[in-house]
Protein backbone atom coordinates (compact mmCIF):
# COMPACT_ATOMS: atom_id res chain seq x y z
CA UNK A 1 0.00 0.00 0.00
CA UNK A 2 3.22 2.37 0.48
CA UNK A 3 3.56 2.41 -3.15
CA UNK A 4 0.18 3.66 -4.03
CA UNK A 5 2.13 6.14 -6.26
CA UNK A 6 4.95 4.60 -7.33
CA UNK A 7 5.49 4.23 -11.31
CA UNK A 8 3.90 0.86 -11.00
CA UNK A 9 0.66 2.18 -10.01
CA UNK A 10 0.75 4.70 -12.96
CA UNK A 11 1.53 2.33 -15.64
CA UNK A 12 -1.22 0.01 -14.37
CA UNK A 13 -3.85 2.78 -14.02
CA UNK A 14 -2.46 3.64 -17.95
CA UNK A 15 -3.48 0.32 -18.81
CA UNK A 16 -6.78 -0.09 -17.64
CA UNK A 17 -7.59 3.40 -18.83
CA UNK A 18 -6.71 2.25 -22.42
CA UNK A 19 -8.91 -0.69 -21.89
CA UNK A 20 -11.83 1.12 -20.92
CA UNK A 21 -11.42 3.73 -24.07
CA UNK A 22 -11.18 1.24 -26.59
CA UNK A 23 -14.25 -0.67 -24.90
CA UNK A 24 -15.79 3.18 -25.03
CA UNK A 25 -14.81 3.40 -29.11
CA UNK A 26 -16.16 0.09 -29.46
CA UNK A 27 -19.93 0.77 -27.72
CA UNK A 28 -19.78 4.36 -29.81
CA UNK A 29 -19.36 2.51 -32.95
CA UNK A 30 -22.05 0.29 -32.23
CA UNK A 31 -24.07 3.12 -31.20
CA UNK A 32 -23.50 4.54 -34.55
CA UNK A 33 -24.09 1.77 -36.33
CA UNK A 34 -27.61 0.85 -34.76
CA UNK A 35 -28.30 4.49 -35.70
CA UNK A 36 -28.29 5.47 -31.71
CA UNK A 37 -30.84 2.08 -31.30
CA UNK A 38 -27.80 2.09 -28.57
CA UNK A 39 -27.21 4.76 -27.04
CA UNK A 40 -23.60 6.96 -27.16
CA UNK A 41 -21.78 6.18 -23.72
CA UNK A 42 -22.69 10.47 -23.48
CA UNK A 43 -25.87 9.89 -23.79
CA UNK A 44 -26.10 6.60 -21.16
CA UNK A 45 -23.68 9.00 -18.98
CA UNK A 46 -26.35 11.58 -18.95
CA UNK A 47 -29.12 8.64 -18.07
CA UNK A 48 -26.83 7.28 -15.56
CA UNK A 49 -26.77 10.77 -13.62
CA UNK A 50 -30.30 10.96 -13.50
CA UNK A 51 -31.14 7.35 -12.39
CA UNK A 52 -28.24 7.83 -9.27
CA UNK A 53 -29.95 10.81 -8.28
CA UNK A 54 -31.74 10.05 -4.54
CA UNK A 55 -29.96 6.43 -4.66
CA UNK A 56 -30.80 5.58 -0.77
CA UNK A 57 -34.60 6.59 -2.18
CA UNK A 58 -37.30 4.36 -0.46
CA UNK A 59 -40.54 5.37 -0.92
CA UNK A 60 -43.68 2.76 -1.83
CA UNK A 61 -43.44 3.97 -5.46
CA UNK A 62 -40.20 4.81 -5.82
CA UNK A 63 -36.69 3.21 -4.96
CA UNK A 64 -33.39 4.21 -5.68
CA UNK A 65 -30.96 2.25 -7.40
CA UNK A 66 -28.43 2.13 -4.15
CA UNK A 67 -31.81 0.79 -2.47
CA UNK A 68 -32.26 -1.52 -4.94
CA UNK A 69 -28.77 -2.59 -5.30
CA UNK A 70 -28.44 -3.50 -1.39
CA UNK A 71 -31.55 -5.17 -1.67
CA UNK A 72 -29.89 -7.71 -4.39
CA UNK A 73 -27.05 -7.68 -2.27
CA UNK A 74 -28.67 -8.73 0.76
CA UNK A 75 -30.04 -11.52 -0.87
CA UNK A 76 -27.05 -12.86 -2.48
CA UNK A 77 -25.20 -12.49 0.67
CA UNK A 78 -28.35 -14.37 2.61
CA UNK A 79 -28.08 -17.09 0.13
CA UNK A 80 -24.73 -16.87 -0.54
CA UNK A 81 -23.81 -17.17 3.50
CA UNK A 82 -26.56 -19.90 4.18
CA UNK A 83 -24.85 -22.20 1.14
CA UNK A 84 -21.58 -21.93 2.30
CA UNK A 85 -22.53 -22.91 5.76
CA UNK A 86 -24.23 -26.07 4.12
CA UNK A 87 -21.38 -26.58 1.66
CA UNK A 88 -18.14 -26.10 3.53
CA UNK A 89 -18.40 -28.94 6.44
CA UNK A 90 -20.46 -31.29 3.71
CA UNK A 91 -17.29 -30.52 1.59
CA UNK A 92 -14.67 -31.23 3.90
CA UNK A 93 -16.81 -34.61 5.56
CA UNK A 94 -17.03 -35.66 1.88
CA UNK A 95 -12.78 -34.41 1.13
CA UNK A 96 -11.88 -36.54 4.66
CA UNK A 97 -13.84 -39.74 4.01
CA UNK A 98 -13.99 -42.02 1.54
CA UNK A 99 -17.04 -43.51 2.26
CA UNK A 100 -19.16 -40.31 2.63
CA UNK A 101 -17.40 -38.90 -0.47
CA UNK A 102 -18.81 -42.29 -2.43
CA UNK A 103 -21.89 -41.64 -1.08
CA UNK A 104 -22.63 -37.75 -1.51
CA UNK A 105 -21.01 -37.22 -4.97
CA UNK A 106 -23.72 -39.19 -7.03
CA UNK A 107 -25.99 -36.91 -5.57
CA UNK A 108 -23.63 -33.67 -6.13
CA UNK A 109 -22.97 -34.55 -9.94
CA UNK A 110 -26.39 -34.90 -10.66
CA UNK A 111 -27.85 -31.45 -9.18
CA UNK A 112 -24.99 -30.07 -10.10
CA UNK A 113 -25.42 -29.12 -13.47
CA UNK A 114 -29.29 -27.92 -13.08
CA UNK A 115 -29.34 -24.27 -13.78
CA UNK A 116 -30.59 -22.51 -10.87
CA UNK A 117 -33.18 -20.53 -12.76
CA UNK A 118 -35.03 -24.48 -12.41
CA UNK A 119 -34.71 -24.18 -8.77
CA UNK A 120 -36.77 -20.90 -8.58
CA UNK A 121 -40.12 -22.23 -9.28
CA UNK A 122 -39.33 -25.13 -6.45
CA UNK A 123 -38.58 -22.61 -4.34
CA UNK A 124 -41.58 -20.67 -4.76
CA UNK A 125 -43.90 -23.64 -4.27
CA UNK A 126 -42.04 -24.59 -0.82
CA UNK A 127 -41.92 -20.75 0.45
CA UNK A 128 -45.12 -19.02 -1.54
CA UNK A 129 -42.91 -15.67 -1.82
CA UNK A 130 -40.57 -14.82 -4.37
CA UNK A 131 -37.98 -12.96 -2.46
CA UNK A 132 -37.69 -16.38 -0.06
CA UNK A 133 -37.37 -17.93 -3.51
CA UNK A 134 -35.00 -16.13 -5.07
CA UNK A 135 -32.75 -16.26 -2.10
CA UNK A 136 -33.18 -20.42 -1.95
CA UNK A 137 -32.02 -20.42 -5.67
CA UNK A 138 -29.43 -18.67 -4.76
CA UNK A 139 -28.23 -20.73 -1.74
CA UNK A 140 -28.47 -23.95 -4.25
CA UNK A 141 -26.01 -22.48 -6.75
CA UNK A 142 -23.90 -21.19 -4.23
CA UNK A 143 -23.47 -24.86 -2.49
CA UNK A 144 -21.80 -26.86 -5.66
CA UNK A 145 -18.24 -24.55 -6.17
CA UNK A 146 -17.78 -24.59 -2.41
CA UNK A 147 -18.52 -28.21 -1.38
CA UNK A 148 -16.52 -29.24 -4.49
CA UNK A 149 -13.18 -27.26 -3.68
CA UNK A 150 -13.59 -28.05 0.15
CA UNK A 151 -13.66 -31.66 -0.74
CA UNK A 152 -10.73 -31.03 -3.05
CA UNK A 153 -8.66 -29.26 -0.26
CA UNK A 154 -9.49 -31.90 2.76
CA UNK A 155 -8.88 -34.87 -0.19
CA UNK A 156 -5.54 -33.87 -1.04
CA UNK A 157 -3.79 -32.67 2.48
CA UNK A 158 -0.36 -34.11 2.04
CA UNK A 159 0.64 -36.94 4.28
CA UNK A 160 3.54 -35.44 5.96
CA UNK A 161 1.17 -32.90 8.00
CA UNK A 162 -1.08 -36.19 8.71
CA UNK A 163 2.51 -37.83 9.65
CA UNK A 164 2.80 -34.94 11.97
CA UNK A 165 -0.38 -35.11 13.61
CA UNK A 166 0.13 -38.84 14.10
CA UNK A 167 3.65 -38.37 15.31
CA UNK A 168 2.90 -35.78 18.16
CA UNK A 169 -0.50 -37.59 18.70
CA UNK A 170 -2.88 -34.26 17.80
CA UNK A 171 -6.60 -34.79 19.09
CA UNK A 172 -9.62 -34.76 16.65
CA UNK A 173 -9.80 -30.71 17.36
CA UNK A 174 -6.51 -30.39 17.04
CA UNK A 175 -5.99 -31.96 13.54
CA UNK A 176 -9.18 -30.33 12.23
CA UNK A 177 -8.28 -26.96 13.66
CA UNK A 178 -4.34 -26.67 13.18
CA UNK A 179 -4.25 -28.99 9.65
CA UNK A 180 -7.36 -29.90 7.96
CA UNK A 181 -9.13 -26.22 7.98
CA UNK A 182 -5.83 -24.42 7.44
CA UNK A 183 -5.12 -26.81 4.18
CA UNK A 184 -8.20 -26.69 2.99
CA UNK A 185 -9.05 -22.56 3.64
CA UNK A 186 -7.29 -21.70 0.23
CA UNK A 187 -9.41 -23.90 -1.53
CA UNK A 188 -13.21 -23.06 0.22
CA UNK A 189 -11.91 -19.44 -0.75
CA UNK A 190 -11.21 -20.55 -4.33
CA UNK A 191 -15.15 -22.43 -3.63
CA UNK A 192 -16.24 -19.08 -2.68
CA UNK A 193 -15.08 -17.32 -4.83
CA UNK A 194 -16.58 -19.18 -7.82
CA UNK A 195 -19.86 -19.34 -5.65
CA UNK A 196 -20.09 -15.78 -5.51
CA UNK A 197 -19.83 -14.48 -9.01
CA UNK A 198 -22.60 -16.91 -10.21
CA UNK A 199 -24.89 -16.22 -7.31
CA UNK A 200 -24.06 -12.82 -8.62
CA UNK A 201 -25.18 -13.85 -12.10
CA UNK A 202 -28.03 -15.41 -10.62
CA UNK A 203 -29.58 -12.84 -8.33
CA UNK A 204 -30.51 -10.87 -11.70
CA UNK A 205 -32.21 -13.36 -13.65
CA UNK A 206 -34.49 -14.51 -10.48
CA UNK A 207 -35.20 -11.13 -10.10
CA UNK A 208 -36.28 -10.75 -13.43
CA UNK A 209 -38.51 -13.86 -12.56
CA UNK A 210 -39.51 -12.82 -9.28
CA UNK A 211 -40.64 -8.93 -9.64
CA UNK A 212 -39.74 -7.02 -6.20
CA UNK A 213 -37.20 -4.91 -5.19
CA UNK A 214 -33.44 -5.17 -7.18
CA UNK A 215 -31.04 -4.90 -9.82
CA UNK A 216 -33.36 -7.41 -12.53
CA UNK A 217 -35.77 -5.97 -11.56
CA UNK A 218 -34.87 -2.56 -12.15
CA UNK A 219 -32.99 -3.77 -15.69
CA UNK A 220 -36.67 -5.57 -16.69
CA UNK A 221 -39.04 -2.84 -15.50
CA UNK A 222 -37.68 0.42 -16.09
CA UNK A 223 -34.87 -0.70 -18.72
CA UNK A 224 -36.93 -3.04 -20.96
CA UNK A 225 -40.67 -2.97 -20.00
CA UNK A 226 -39.87 1.10 -19.64
CA UNK A 227 -38.35 1.58 -23.28
CA UNK A 228 -35.07 2.67 -22.22
CA UNK A 229 -31.91 0.52 -23.76
CA UNK A 230 -29.88 3.18 -21.97
CA UNK A 231 -31.05 2.51 -18.04
CA UNK A 232 -30.43 -1.52 -19.17
CA UNK A 233 -26.56 -0.90 -20.46
CA UNK A 234 -26.69 1.85 -16.76
CA UNK A 235 -27.73 -1.54 -14.87
CA UNK A 236 -25.27 -3.85 -16.57
CA UNK A 237 -22.57 -1.25 -16.17
CA UNK A 238 -23.27 -1.07 -12.21
CA UNK A 239 -23.54 -5.32 -12.29
CA UNK A 240 -20.44 -5.86 -13.36
CA UNK A 241 -18.71 -3.19 -11.28
CA UNK A 242 -20.44 -4.57 -8.00
CA UNK A 243 -19.70 -8.32 -9.64
CA UNK A 244 -16.03 -7.35 -10.39
CA UNK A 245 -15.89 -5.76 -6.57
CA UNK A 246 -17.13 -8.99 -4.93
CA UNK A 247 -14.26 -11.36 -7.10
CA UNK A 248 -11.55 -8.95 -6.26
CA UNK A 249 -12.81 -9.20 -2.21
CA UNK A 250 -12.24 -12.89 -3.04
CA UNK A 251 -9.17 -12.27 -4.54
CA UNK A 252 -7.44 -10.16 -1.69
CA UNK A 253 -8.34 -13.49 0.39
CA UNK A 254 -7.29 -16.02 -1.64
CA UNK A 255 -3.72 -14.19 -1.42
CA UNK A 256 -4.03 -13.50 2.37
CA UNK A 257 -4.33 -17.18 2.87
CA UNK A 258 -2.28 -18.64 0.84
CA UNK A 259 1.16 -20.10 2.36
CA UNK A 260 4.49 -20.93 1.12
CA UNK A 261 5.79 -24.41 2.29
CA UNK B 1 31.44 -42.30 30.50
CA UNK B 2 35.32 -41.64 29.75
CA UNK B 3 34.56 -44.00 27.05
CA UNK B 4 37.17 -42.44 24.84
CA UNK B 5 39.93 -43.81 27.22
CA UNK B 6 38.95 -47.18 27.13
CA UNK B 7 39.26 -47.67 23.39
CA UNK B 8 42.67 -47.73 21.66
CA UNK B 9 44.32 -48.38 18.61
CA UNK B 10 46.08 -51.84 17.39
CA UNK B 11 47.72 -53.34 14.26
CA UNK B 12 44.62 -55.31 14.00
CA UNK B 13 42.37 -52.38 13.75
CA UNK B 14 40.56 -51.63 16.71
CA UNK B 15 39.95 -53.56 19.86
CA UNK B 16 37.57 -51.99 23.53
CA UNK B 17 38.46 -52.91 26.69
CA UNK B 18 36.33 -55.69 28.49
CA UNK B 19 35.61 -52.47 30.67
CA UNK B 20 33.90 -51.43 27.78
CA UNK B 21 31.70 -53.86 26.69
CA UNK B 22 30.63 -54.77 29.97
CA UNK B 23 29.52 -51.30 30.32
CA UNK B 24 27.60 -51.63 26.61
CA UNK B 25 25.89 -54.85 28.46
CA UNK B 26 24.51 -52.96 31.50
CA UNK B 27 22.79 -50.51 29.22
CA UNK B 28 19.05 -51.47 28.90
CA UNK B 29 17.75 -52.05 25.91
CA UNK B 30 15.45 -49.28 24.25
CA UNK B 31 14.54 -50.81 20.93
CA UNK B 32 14.08 -54.41 19.93
CA UNK B 33 13.25 -55.64 16.87
CA UNK B 34 12.30 -58.89 16.49
CA UNK B 35 11.41 -61.09 13.21
CA UNK B 36 9.72 -58.14 11.34
CA UNK B 37 8.58 -58.33 8.18
CA UNK B 38 6.39 -55.61 6.67
CA UNK B 39 4.46 -55.73 3.76
CA UNK B 40 2.33 -53.58 1.53
CA UNK B 41 -0.76 -54.59 -0.88
CA UNK B 42 0.10 -52.88 -4.32
CA UNK B 43 -2.04 -53.05 -7.05
CA UNK B 44 0.41 -55.15 -8.33
CA UNK B 45 0.09 -57.96 -5.33
CA UNK B 46 1.71 -57.92 -2.36
CA UNK B 47 4.85 -55.99 -1.90
CA UNK B 48 7.56 -57.13 1.21
CA UNK B 49 9.96 -54.27 1.95
CA UNK B 50 11.54 -55.33 4.72
CA UNK B 51 11.73 -59.31 5.59
CA UNK B 52 12.11 -61.20 8.87
CA UNK B 53 14.60 -58.13 10.66
CA UNK B 54 16.45 -58.54 13.79
CA UNK B 55 18.06 -55.34 15.77
CA UNK B 56 18.59 -54.54 19.07
CA UNK B 57 19.57 -50.79 20.18
CA UNK B 58 20.77 -49.91 23.73
CA UNK B 59 19.88 -46.81 25.65
CA UNK B 60 21.71 -43.61 24.32
CA UNK B 61 22.97 -45.38 20.93
CA UNK B 62 23.44 -43.66 18.15
CA UNK B 63 22.47 -46.39 15.29
CA UNK B 64 22.44 -45.33 11.26
CA UNK B 65 20.15 -47.42 9.07
CA UNK B 66 22.06 -47.22 5.66
CA UNK B 67 21.38 -48.94 2.29
CA UNK B 68 20.41 -47.63 -1.11
CA UNK B 69 17.31 -46.03 -2.15
CA UNK B 70 14.38 -48.02 -1.85
CA UNK B 71 15.88 -50.93 0.36
CA UNK B 72 13.08 -50.14 3.17
CA UNK B 73 14.97 -48.36 5.62
CA UNK B 74 12.52 -45.44 6.29
CA UNK B 75 9.79 -48.76 6.48
CA UNK B 76 11.72 -50.33 8.89
CA UNK B 77 12.50 -47.27 10.97
CA UNK B 78 8.63 -46.52 11.08
CA UNK B 79 7.59 -49.62 12.64
CA UNK B 80 9.80 -48.07 15.66
CA UNK B 81 8.20 -44.78 15.45
CA UNK B 82 4.52 -46.70 15.33
CA UNK B 83 3.51 -45.09 11.55
CA UNK B 84 3.75 -48.40 9.92
CA UNK B 85 2.31 -51.51 11.58
CA UNK B 86 4.75 -54.93 11.19
CA UNK B 87 3.13 -57.47 8.94
CA UNK B 88 4.35 -60.05 11.58
CA UNK B 89 6.92 -59.94 14.05
CA UNK B 90 7.08 -57.38 17.51
CA UNK B 91 8.85 -54.34 18.04
CA UNK B 92 9.13 -52.53 21.99
CA UNK B 93 10.90 -49.50 22.04
CA UNK B 94 11.31 -48.40 26.15
CA UNK B 95 9.87 -51.93 26.93
CA UNK B 96 6.67 -51.67 25.42
CA UNK B 97 5.26 -52.93 22.44
CA UNK B 98 4.90 -50.61 20.34
CA UNK B 99 1.21 -50.24 18.47
CA UNK B 100 0.97 -46.68 17.47
CA UNK B 101 3.09 -43.43 17.38
CA UNK B 102 3.88 -42.23 20.83
CA UNK B 103 5.31 -39.32 22.82
CA UNK B 104 8.35 -41.24 23.95
CA UNK B 105 9.53 -41.58 20.67
CA UNK B 106 10.13 -38.30 18.58
CA UNK B 107 10.17 -37.83 15.00
CA UNK B 108 12.16 -35.81 12.68
CA UNK B 109 10.75 -36.34 9.59
CA UNK B 110 12.77 -36.46 5.69
CA UNK B 111 11.11 -32.77 4.50
CA UNK B 112 10.82 -30.90 7.90
CA UNK B 113 6.76 -31.37 7.85
CA UNK B 114 6.33 -27.97 9.37
CA UNK B 115 2.71 -26.62 9.15
CA UNK B 116 3.53 -23.78 6.82
CA UNK B 117 0.37 -21.40 8.48
CA UNK B 118 1.78 -21.72 11.66
CA UNK B 119 4.74 -19.41 13.12
CA UNK B 120 8.22 -21.35 14.27
CA UNK B 121 7.01 -20.97 17.80
CA UNK B 122 3.47 -22.43 17.07
CA UNK B 123 4.36 -25.47 14.85
CA UNK B 124 6.37 -26.64 18.14
CA UNK B 125 3.90 -25.59 20.65
CA UNK B 126 0.82 -27.66 19.18
CA UNK B 127 2.81 -30.60 18.97
CA UNK B 128 4.27 -30.12 22.61
CA UNK B 129 0.49 -29.66 23.20
CA UNK B 130 -0.93 -32.75 21.55
CA UNK B 131 1.62 -35.14 23.06
CA UNK B 132 2.43 -33.69 26.56
CA UNK B 133 -1.21 -33.44 28.42
CA UNK B 134 -0.38 -33.64 31.78
CA UNK B 135 1.58 -30.51 31.26
CA UNK B 136 0.36 -27.11 32.06
CA UNK B 137 0.46 -24.92 29.85
CA UNK B 138 3.08 -22.61 31.70
CA UNK B 139 5.04 -25.64 31.39
CA UNK B 140 4.32 -26.50 27.69
CA UNK B 141 5.68 -22.61 27.34
CA UNK B 142 8.52 -22.82 28.86
CA UNK B 143 9.18 -26.53 27.09
CA UNK B 144 9.25 -24.31 23.59
CA UNK B 145 11.46 -21.47 24.57
CA UNK B 146 13.61 -23.78 25.62
CA UNK B 147 13.93 -26.00 22.60
CA UNK B 148 13.74 -22.92 20.30
CA UNK B 149 16.58 -21.13 22.03
CA UNK B 150 18.89 -24.55 22.19
CA UNK B 151 19.02 -24.46 18.05
CA UNK B 152 19.42 -20.60 18.31
CA UNK B 153 15.93 -19.78 16.71
CA UNK B 154 14.31 -17.68 19.41
CA UNK B 155 14.78 -14.75 17.62
CA UNK B 156 13.05 -16.20 14.45
CA UNK B 157 10.08 -17.34 16.38
CA UNK B 158 7.27 -15.05 15.07
CA UNK B 159 8.46 -16.51 11.07
CA UNK B 160 6.25 -18.92 9.25
CA UNK B 161 8.63 -21.93 7.93
CA UNK B 162 8.10 -20.03 4.08
CA UNK B 163 10.79 -17.71 5.07
CA UNK B 164 13.33 -19.76 6.74
CA UNK B 165 15.99 -21.26 5.05
CA UNK B 166 16.52 -25.08 4.88
CA UNK B 167 18.72 -25.72 7.31
CA UNK B 168 16.83 -23.45 9.99
CA UNK B 169 13.62 -25.52 8.73
CA UNK B 170 15.41 -28.93 10.45
CA UNK B 171 16.38 -27.26 13.42
CA UNK B 172 12.39 -26.06 14.26
CA UNK B 173 11.98 -29.98 13.20
CA UNK B 174 14.56 -31.03 15.45
CA UNK B 175 13.65 -28.66 18.23
CA UNK B 176 9.96 -29.81 17.90
CA UNK B 177 10.80 -33.87 18.16
CA UNK B 178 13.19 -32.56 21.36
CA UNK B 179 10.61 -30.64 22.49
CA UNK B 180 8.51 -33.45 23.89
CA UNK B 181 11.81 -34.86 25.38
CA UNK B 182 11.51 -38.12 24.24
CA UNK B 183 13.70 -40.81 24.54
CA UNK B 184 14.38 -42.44 21.46
CA UNK B 185 14.68 -40.19 18.75
CA UNK B 186 13.83 -41.23 15.10
CA UNK B 187 15.62 -39.00 12.36
CA UNK B 188 14.35 -40.32 8.46
CA UNK B 189 16.44 -38.31 6.67
CA UNK B 190 16.93 -35.70 8.44
CA UNK B 191 19.81 -33.62 6.56
CA UNK B 192 19.07 -35.31 2.88
CA UNK B 193 17.45 -31.96 1.49
CA UNK B 194 20.53 -29.76 3.05
CA UNK B 195 24.11 -28.65 1.22
CA UNK B 196 27.07 -29.76 2.28
CA UNK B 197 27.99 -26.54 4.51
CA UNK B 198 24.56 -26.66 6.67
CA UNK B 199 24.46 -30.42 7.00
CA UNK B 200 28.12 -30.38 8.75
CA UNK B 201 27.23 -27.49 10.88
CA UNK B 202 23.69 -29.91 11.82
CA UNK B 203 26.02 -32.49 12.35
CA UNK B 204 27.08 -31.09 15.38
CA UNK B 205 24.19 -29.39 16.37
CA UNK B 206 22.73 -32.53 16.96
CA UNK B 207 25.58 -34.18 18.96
CA UNK B 208 25.45 -31.30 20.79
CA UNK B 209 22.04 -31.53 22.02
CA UNK B 210 22.67 -35.22 22.42
CA UNK B 211 25.46 -34.59 24.63
CA UNK B 212 23.60 -31.57 26.67
CA UNK B 213 20.62 -33.92 27.43
CA UNK B 214 23.73 -36.76 29.19
CA UNK B 215 23.52 -39.03 26.43
CA UNK B 216 20.27 -40.65 27.05
CA UNK B 217 18.62 -40.44 24.15
CA UNK B 218 18.81 -43.55 21.45
CA UNK B 219 18.61 -42.01 18.31
CA UNK B 220 18.54 -44.23 15.09
CA UNK B 221 18.37 -42.23 11.70
CA UNK B 222 18.03 -43.43 8.24
CA UNK B 223 20.27 -42.09 6.07
CA UNK B 224 22.46 -43.16 2.85
CA UNK B 225 25.74 -40.77 3.72
CA UNK B 226 28.44 -42.72 4.63
CA UNK B 227 30.69 -39.80 6.39
CA UNK B 228 27.59 -38.57 8.17
CA UNK B 229 26.62 -42.63 9.16
CA UNK B 230 30.25 -42.74 10.83
CA UNK B 231 30.44 -39.53 12.06
CA UNK B 232 27.26 -39.60 13.87
CA UNK B 233 26.76 -43.28 14.96
CA UNK B 234 27.75 -45.87 17.00
CA UNK B 235 26.55 -49.11 15.15
CA UNK B 236 25.80 -48.55 11.33
CA UNK B 237 23.14 -50.91 10.20
CA UNK B 238 23.92 -51.63 6.47
CA UNK B 239 20.85 -53.14 4.71
CA UNK B 240 20.29 -55.01 1.74
CA UNK B 241 18.61 -53.74 -1.23
CA UNK B 242 14.82 -54.55 -1.54
CA UNK B 243 12.54 -55.89 -1.80
CA UNK B 244 12.01 -58.10 0.82
CA UNK B 245 15.54 -56.64 2.32
CA UNK B 246 17.13 -57.99 5.49
CA UNK B 247 20.36 -56.81 7.57
CA UNK B 248 23.36 -57.24 5.37
CA UNK B 249 26.05 -56.32 8.10
CA UNK B 250 26.08 -54.42 11.57
CA UNK B 251 29.28 -52.39 11.58
CA UNK B 252 30.53 -51.53 14.57
CA UNK B 253 32.13 -47.69 15.13
CA UNK B 254 34.48 -47.60 17.78
CA UNK B 255 35.55 -44.06 17.14
CA UNK B 256 36.27 -41.95 20.68
CA UNK B 257 33.38 -39.09 21.29
CA UNK B 258 33.63 -36.64 21.06
CA UNK B 259 34.55 -36.59 17.11
CA UNK B 260 36.21 -34.07 15.68
CA UNK B 261 34.69 -33.39 12.10
CA UNK B 262 38.30 -32.37 10.50
CA UNK B 263 40.34 -34.59 12.52
CA UNK B 264 37.96 -37.79 12.04
CA UNK B 265 38.51 -38.35 8.77
CA UNK B 266 42.55 -38.44 8.79
CA UNK B 267 41.48 -41.00 11.61
CA UNK B 268 43.02 -44.82 10.38
CA UNK B 269 40.21 -46.41 11.88
CA UNK B 270 37.73 -43.98 10.13
CA UNK B 271 39.01 -44.63 6.99
CA UNK B 272 38.90 -48.74 7.69
CA UNK B 273 35.26 -48.18 8.07
CA UNK B 274 34.46 -45.97 5.39
CA UNK B 275 36.43 -48.55 2.87
CA UNK B 276 34.34 -51.46 4.35
CA UNK B 277 30.97 -49.29 4.32
CA UNK B 278 31.88 -48.27 0.65
CA UNK B 279 32.41 -52.07 -0.23
CA UNK B 280 29.21 -53.13 1.31
CA UNK B 281 27.51 -50.16 -0.56
CA UNK B 282 28.86 -50.10 -3.65
CA UNK B 283 30.07 -53.02 -6.09
CA UNK B 284 31.36 -50.72 -8.89
CA UNK B 285 33.63 -47.96 -8.14
CA UNK B 286 35.29 -47.22 -11.58
CA UNK B 287 34.03 -47.53 -15.38
CA UNK B 288 36.28 -50.79 -15.46
CA UNK B 289 34.05 -52.49 -13.49
CA UNK B 290 31.09 -52.16 -15.35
Amino acid sequence: MKNLFSIKTAVSVMYFVAGMVIMGGIWALIAKLTKNEIPTPLATWAVFKEVIQQPFQNDADQKGIMTKLLSSLARVGIGFGLGSLFAIPIGLIMGSSKIAMRIINPMVQILKPVSPLAWFPLGLAIFQDSPKASIFMIFICCIWPTLINAAFGASHIPQDHKNVSKAFGFSTWSYLSKILLPFSLPHIITGLRLSIGIAWMVIVAGEMLSGGIGLGNFVWEEGFNGGSVAKILVAIIIIGIVGSLLDMCFTWLQKKFSYAA
Amino acid sequence: MSKASTISLTEEGVSVTTEELFEQDIKPVSIQISNVTVSFKTPKGVYTAVKEIDLTVRKGEIVALIGHSGCGKSTLMSTISGMVKPTSGEVFANGKKVTSPGPDRGIVFQNYSLLPWLTVYKNIYVAVDAALKDKTSAEKTELVETNLKMVNLWEHKDKLPGQLSGGMKQRVAIARAFSINPKILLLDEPFGALDALTKSSMHIELLKLWVMDNRQKTIIMVTHDIEEAIFLSDRVVVMNNGPAATIKEIVDIPLSRPRNKKDIVHDPAYIKIHDKLLNLLIDKFSIADI
